[in-house]
């Protein structure tokens, strides 16, 4: 019985060197399934004792190992590279095969070709001999040609077919192409892939499926605002994520147990895309002012002279040598420590989602983006969000969320669209209205039919007031001219849509820069 | 005490470049050369992307795509990427009326006598597709072809799986044309000479004709041809 852990071990050591130490943790044995190499779990790589000592006898058991290794190695620094490119290029396939499991497959095939063909023309590797004595499925022996016209390397396919010499013109190293590739990759398979769909159903391929439990929760979470960053609008965020939500929720959550009631789960894809998007706006807000702590510790650099100290060099950053000019020297300065938190003012959120505003659900909604950026501002200081979206409220065309800090409720909230008329009822506000007064972010095209009752309590609460309006028209001429001259009134006229999350960012920051001055971020996407 | 940075010394490592990447990079100099080709044909012939279809415009077109490519025999999976990159997502290389025109040229200038174009693969509709297709030419269309397809044909012989746009077969000279669906209306105007052959109905006769034949039906043996396909 060969010592399995001293081989993975070395091996490990080999593929981290080759592959320029990747963040990985160590792999780790499974009892999985002899025609399955590896599986990836939240990073971990897991490789199959049964396929490794069932391997070919013409094999040796360090060279399966470590081309599995490379294997995995290469989908983590190449492709798919991470969670948003991942459902990016899921996305691709699946607007040419429609059905979501003959797009992953597809997916699953194009990765491995991308991966593999990376791995074996930067490295040096024992993956062709792997792929040379593999058992092959009829989508295996298409995959295989196409590695055997790609790498020059003999693999034991006689005569490669038309399809694979296709294939392999596809330019699976250049990444800034893959969308396109995975495109003409699944239309040149699809006939393959159904047939393999009817005949083989699941079957797993050699090198394991590549699904979303491979990625740490929180590349998940960097990967989904990169995607609501990236989609052209929720539509196409909703669709892709919708396809996985089962997955996404099993892969942030792991595997929880234990024993006692469930926190239950909801998911709604334009909530996360609303929450994610406004992620990418996070505003750049201090919870706690610092004060100087009275010790001094290493800062910075600075080039060493002649008379200075040798104490505080550098010997890291000097080449080696003593020199004026070259040799570096520590700069020490004071440091920080926390101080008393601040307070942060909890928030109100009004938004408008009467029938004159966008369905946040159907296209961009800039309202409901400046006010997940507003929530999400508040939410990261501490703070609390409570959230009154009306339509005709008179009518029961409202929702009244009381403060809390729980982000699925609060963007639940504002995503919700009653699409009637404009009506707004301030003795619903009342009960939110607290000591010291929250803030007031108001979102409206001003459109209402009681647009004076508004104006009226505006004027006379005591709450600090940021009302954002869309558009010109002449309710909102009248409202300017009523809370002119008002010091807690803040009127925002938004000429495009895009300026409502620059604007409610511009206000809440400097709401919540008490002490010192505020940064907004600039040129961020809208 | 070792560095603990010698493993990422220049010299510890050495990039490889294998096979793969070297034939990929060998594609795209290739690639980029018939872009660059194309785009001067756009940048020239369609100025603000407005290309009126005349005969004189046509054939300068053509004419001028032969020059881009004078010095350079295109194979069938040139070719092929070459239409993957029409179909892409850069809609400003989409001028229907030259892009097919610089098709036909790189198809007539290839060496392959035999070549396949997998249409149905693409969203965008092709047009012009075997413009002067020339003698001992055949180039077989796996789906649906757009207008002006197989106009002045020379000899050639081109086959259609699908159907075909109006003026097919438009000033042909001589050759075959085999549609296997339907064709557009003006079929054959200004037909000077050879067969077209359309399996499934004609939406339109195109007039005036001065020769050549228009069948319908099943083809006889001397169209239907024999062989197997390159493929591009």
């Amino acid at each position: 019985m060969p010592d399995l852990d001293r081989i993975l071990e070395e091996s490990w050591r080999r593929v981290r060197r080759k592959h320029l130490f990747p963040e990985l943790p160590a792999p780790v044995w499974s009892d999985g399934d002899d025609r399955v190499g590896l599986d990836v779990r939240r990073k971990r790589i897991h490789l199959s004792r049964p396929f490794v000592l069932s391997a070919s006898p013409e094999l040796e058991n360090h060279e399966v190992v470590e081309g599995l290794l490379d294997h995995a190695v290469s989908h983590h620094t190449f492709c798919p590279w991470n969670f948003a490119v991942h459902l990016r290029l899921y996305g691709r396939a699946k607007a040419v095969l429609r059905k979501k499991e003959t797009a992953l497959r597809a997916l699953d095939a194009f990765m491995d070709v991308a991966a593999d063909t990376y791995c074996v023309n930067a490295k040096t590797g024992p993956l062709p001999k792997i792929y040379r004595h593999l058992s092959r499925s009829p989508l295996d022996e298409i995959l295989h040609g196409v590695y055997q016209e790609l790498w020059q390397v003999d693999l034991g396919i006689a005569g490669t077919s038309d399809l694979c010499r296709r294939l392999s013109r596809l330019p699976y190293l250049d990444r800034r192409k893959w969308d396109d590739s995975v495109t003409r990759f699944s239309k040149l398979l699809r006939p393959i892939l159904e047939e393999t769909a009817r005949d083989s159903g699941d079957a797993p391929c050699a090198m394991g499926r590549h699904g979303l439990s491979r990625y740490a929760p929180d590349d998940i979470a960097a990967g989904l605002e990169q995607l609501a960053a990236e989609s052209s609008g929720p539509s196409e965020f909703i669709e892709l994520v919708t396809d996985f939500q089962d997955e996404i929720h099993a892969a942030a959550e792991g595997s929880r147990s234990g024993m006692g009631r469930g926190t239950g789960r909801t998911f709604s894809a334009d909530r996360l895309y609303y929450m994610k998007l406004a992620e990418s706006f996070s505003l750049p807000v201090r919870r706690i002012t610092t004060e100087l702590s009275g010790s001094l510790y290493p800062h910075h650099h600075t080039p060493w002279e002649a008379g200075q100290p040798v104490r505080d060099m550098d010997p890291w950053t000097s080449f080696g040598k003593i020199l004026p000019g070259i040799t570096q020297t520590w700069t020490r300065v004071e440091g920080r420590i926390s101080g008393p938190e601040q307070k942060v003012p909890d928030c109100l959120i009004v938004i408008d989602s009467s029938a004159s505003m966008k369905n946040p659900a159907l296209c961009l909604s800039h309202a409901v983006l400046g006010a997940a950026c507003a929530c999400d501002a508040y939410l990261r200081n501490g703070a609390e969000v409570a959230v009154y979206n009306f339509s005709d409220a008179s009518a029961g065309g409202k929702r009244l969320l009381p403060f809390s800090r729980n982000r699925e409720e609060i963007y639940e909230t504002l995503c919700h669209f009653f699409g009637g008329g404009t009506r707004i009822r301030p003795e619903d506000m009342e009960p939110l209205q607290t000591s010291p007064p929250a803030d007031l972010f108001l979102i409206t095209d001003m459109q209402l039919t009681n647009l004076d009752v508004l104006i009226q309590y505006l004027t006379t609460c005591r709450n600090r007031v940021t009302a954002v309006h869309i558009g010109m028209n002449e309710q909102i001429h009248s409202f300017r001219g009523s809370v002119q001259g008002r010091n807690n009134v803040d009127v925002h006229a938004v000429e495009r849509m895009e300026d409502i999350p620059r604007i409610v960012l511009g206000k809440v920051g400097e709401y919540l820069a008490i002490r010192e001055p505020f940064q907004t971020t600039s040129g961020g996407k809208p | 005490m070792r560095n603990p940075f010698y493993d990422f010394g220049p010299d510890r490592y050495v990039r490889q470049k294998g096979a793969a990447e070297s034939s990929m990079r060998n594609r795209e100099r290739i690639l980029d050369r018939l872009m660059n080709g194309y785009r001067r044909l756009i940048d020239e012939e369609a100025q603000n992307l407005l290309w009126p279809v005349e005969h004189e415009r046509i054939l300068r077109a053509y004419t001028a795509s032969m020059e881009r490519i004078a010095d350079f025999i295109p194979e069938a999976g040139d070719i092929e990427e070459f239409c993957a990159l029409l179909d892409g997502d850069e809609s400003s290389l989409w001028v229907p009326g030259p892009a097919g025109v610089f098709l036909s040229a790189l198809v007539n200038a290839s060496s392959e006598t035999k070549l396949e174009l997998r249409l149905k693969d693409y969203g965008r509709r092709f047009h012009f597709l075997g413009y002067l297709l020339p003698e001992g030419k055949t180039l077989e269309l796996n789906g649906d072809a757009g207008d002006f397809c197989g106009a002045a044909l020379d000899g050639g012989r081109l086959v259609v799986g699908g159907s075909t746009g109006d003026w097919c077969g438009a000033g042909m000279l001589r050759g075959t044309v085999l549609i296997r669906g339907d064709s557009g209306e003006h079929t054959g105007i200004w037909m000077q000479g050879g067969i077209i052959h359309v399996d499934g109905p004609i939406r339109g006769m195109g007039e005036p004709r001065f020769g050549g034949e228009i069948r319908t039906g099943e083809p006889d043996s001397s169209e239907e041809g024999a062989g197997a396909t390159s493929s591009c």
